[in-house]
């Protein structure tokens, strides 16, 4: 089956965005359920979600305020924001619109509603009432979406780029995320570390990952292994090993793969080595920079590969 | 109503040009449909394919021979003012004459029962997607009818098309690379240019998606690496096709197209030039055309056809302009047009004034009374005015769809029906009469 590059690319980046507002539709509902458990004066704050993001130039030049509803307005409705909630579905259906002849009817049409959901109700999801029920709806149409890919697609070309936008992005947020919430828990310094392991359950059910971790590892959660689990279960799809190892997997079967899966190897070896157990926060920190870049270097490879107007 | 719903179920839409954004919106679709005896329906189509064999003829010796204008048939001044006659195609002759592969021919039905032909749409004509979809709206909700009556199918046009398509291909390949090159999500006809790719199992492929190498050969990126491309269906104006070659600012062409169409590695339909036929002033030379290169005569009516270049006909038009439809030559659309008996004393004034500072891009017409077709309007069933759009399939041998797009004027009295100007669509049958 012939895949042309372009329509390969929207697949991967419609893909990516389905993923990214999945993944900020998570982490943003556990971020307010953590809220309401913290004491008062405890509290993390909410630029945090904001630096998950990176978005912390366009947030803070379009004049947005740090405060609940600030945030949650630029993390939810706003169009500003290329990686907020509605941003990201709106891009999904954009990419999708000009490749629906290439996956089946039912994908475009459950995109189509998702982006319609979207667009009637974000700007009122804003607050805490209406927030969990929207951010719900998000991750359980983004599933369905994922469950059509898995169910109705021929394993050809364009299930893999599917796939591979999908894990790619996986592995970006989950990084960011970790990284993010490293840097903030050390820098905070609390009076309380019982609410350690608060925040660190939180985020391992953020990043949908908190079922499968009491089975494995037992109820107690704590930062290193909560970071080793979401780093490297190899048998966990939302760790990051487990992502890379599937792009390895997809890689394989494109044509003109090396360079792309030199790359991925390189990451999956790194990531392989890690022990959050022998880390300070600061090794941590340069340690998940590092293999966010190389994620990003990941994605290069696999443009210029596959995509860009160059190759022939 | 049902039929709207089952539209709106199969996602038909089609995009208005308005001054502000796209819109996309459901076509008005008529439920009543439209019938034609078999009978009658063989006779026009012995004359648009008499039609179609001349106008091919006529656009290969434009850019060959020129024999119908040494002979002063024509005057070839008509064709050299013509922006649609492209010299770049000179000295140039695609496999089998075809240039114009896919025309869709507007016929209307005059009071004495026959079909006229109003113009030959020979560039990038649209709506067929239409046609195919009327049909299968009509078995969804109309089921029954189709137990009583024998009509004649459609769905064949894809295959048609795809055969027609792949008869041009440059190498015996068994299965050749046939591609839609499509300008893009924002054109009118998108939802067109999908749908046939799907139906037809061909890559939809965009200017971007193409490269030619410099061997004058034509390729598609993909994941694979390069794919070379035998024919290319193009749905974009022959203006945009190639920057080299046509307007340097087209972003939405191939580079070096026409270099791989003229070293005949790579079927283009319609061949680039075709639209020289498309013209309205052109359109008037069509009988004489086919007297001149068939020796027969034509087996369709064409409108008499007055030319605003000639001093007579312009002195005419002037002094009738209220009883006449007076037409750009080059649009289409149905933008700027008048009719006549509709217009105002302003208007009639304003397009004298148009047709005295350019003669050679009018020509008028009478006002034919249309046939009317019952038609379903707020509840209620009324006559309204239609025409008929065949598609005629120029390859190898020429087949014409049977029937074709009946377009309907839902504003009481109009004689406009084109999609852009508010018009809808009707199912169109062929009907065994069984006589």
């Amino acid at each position: 089956m012939i895949l042309l590059s372009r329509v390969a690319e929207r697949l991967y980046w419609m893909s990516r965005y389905l993923e990214r507002a999945e993944g900020m539709a998570r982490v943003t509902n556990a971020y307010t359920h953590l809220i309401m458990d913290l004491p008062k004066g405890t509290e993390v704050e909410w630029g945090m979600l904001i630096n998950i993001m990176g978005a912390k130039p366009t947030f803070e030049s379009m004049g947005y305020n740090y405060t609940e509803q600030g945030t949650l307005k630029f993390i939810i409705a706003s169009l500003d924001n290329a990686s907020s909630i509605s941003a990201c579905i709106k891009a999904a259906r954009e990419n999708m619109r000009t490749t629906r002849d290439v996956l089946p009817h039912e994908i475009w049409e459950t995109i189509n509603e998702l982006h319609l959901y979207c667009k009637e109700t974000a700007s009122q999801s804003i607050s805490r009432r209406n927030r969990y029920e929207f951010l719900n709806q998000i991750t359980a149409r983004c599933q369905m979406l994922n469950g059509l890919v898995m169910t109705t697609l021929c394993r050809d070309h364009c299930y893999r780029f599917i796939k591979l936008g999908h894990l790619l992005e996986r592995a970006d947020i989950n990084s960011r995320v970790l990284d993010v919430a490293l840097a903030s828990i050390a820098s905070r310094q609390i009076e309380n570390p019982a609410f350690d392991s608060l925040i660190w359950a939180s985020l391992t059910q953020a990043l949908g990952a908190m079922g499968t971790y009491r089975r494995a590892v037992g109820p107690m959660i704590d930062a290193t292994s909560a970071i080793n689990y979401l780093y490297k279960e190899p048998s966990s799809p939302r760790s990051i090993l487990f992502c890379i190892n599937g792009i390895r997997n997809d890689l394989k079967a494109l044509k003109q793969h090396q360079k792309a899966l030199d790359q991925a190897d390189k990451i999956y070896q790194s990531i392989d080595q890690f022990d959050a157990q022998e880390m300070t926060a600061k090794q941590f920190h340069s340690f998940s920079d590092a293999s966010q870049k190389a994620v990003s270097e990941l994605n290069n490879c696999i443009y210029q590969i596959w995509f860009s107007a160059q190759h022939r | 109503m049902a039929a709207e719903l089952a539209i709106r179920d199969m996602g038909v839409s089609f995009t208005v040009y308005t001054s502000e954004r796209n819109i996309d919106r459901d076509w008005p679709f008529d439920i009543i449909p439209r019938a034609i005896s078999a009978v009658d329906w063989a006779q026009a189509t012995q004359g648009l394919q008499q039609r179609s064999r001349a106008l091919n003829r006529f656009i290969d010796d434009v850019y060959n021979n020129k024999k119908i204008f040494k002979d002063g048939i024509i005057p070839f001044d008509v064709v050299r003012d013509c922006p649609n006659y492209k010299p770049q195609c000179e000295g140039f002759s695609p496999r089998y004459g075809a240039w114009a592969h896919v025309c869709g021919t507007d016929l209307v039905r005059h009071q004495d029962g026959k079909f006229y032909v109003l113009e030959d749409n020979l560039r990038v004509p649209s709506g067929v997607s239409y046609m195919l979809e009327n049909r299968e709206v009509t078995k969804r909700v109309l089921p029954e009818l189709f137990e009583n009556y024998s009509i004649i199918p459609v769905d064949d046009y894809p295959t048609r098309l795809y055969e027609t398509l792949a008869a041009l291909s440059p190498r015996s390949v068994k299965r050749p690379c046939i591609v839609v090159l499509t300008p893009g999500i924002f054109n009118s006809a998108y939802f067109e240019h999908a749908f046939l790719a799907r139906s037809m199992g061909v890559e939809l492929v965009e200017g971007d998606d193409l490269f030619v190498d410099t061997d004058n050969q034509v390729f598609m990126r993909t994941v694979d690496g390069p794919e070379r491309v035998d024919v290319i269906y193009r749905r974009i104006d022959e203006d945009f096709l190639d920057p080299e070659v046509f307007r340097p600012d087209s972003k939405i062409g191939v580079p070096g197209i026409m270099r791989a169409w003229r070293a005949q590695n790579v079927a283009i339909a319609n061949a680039p030039g075709s639209g020289v036929a498309d013209d309205k002033v052109i359109y008037s030379y069509v009988p004489d055309m086919i007297r001149y290169y068939l020796q027969e005569e034509p087996l369709i009516n064409s409108v008499p056809t007055y030319l605003c270049m000639n001093a007579d006909d312009r002195q005419y038009v002037l002094e009738n302009i209220e009883k006449l439809v007076v037409k750009p030559a080059n649009e289409s659309g149905g933008y700027g047009l008048l009719v006549g008996p509709h217009g105002t004393v302003r208007e009639h004034q304003k397009f004298r004034k148009l047709i005295e500072e350019n003669p050679r891009n009018y020509i008028a017409q009478p006002t034919l009374q249309l046939s009317t077709a019952p038609t379903y309007i707020n509840g209620e069933v009324k006559p309204r005015h239609l025409d008929l759009r065949p598609f005629i399939l120029h390859g190898s041998d020429i087949w014409v769809t049977p029937g074709g797009l009946t377009r309907v004027a839902l504003t009481e009295g109009s004689l406009v029906v084109n999609s852009s100007q508010g018009g809808g669509s009707k199912d169109t049958w062929i009907v065994e009469t069984g006589q």
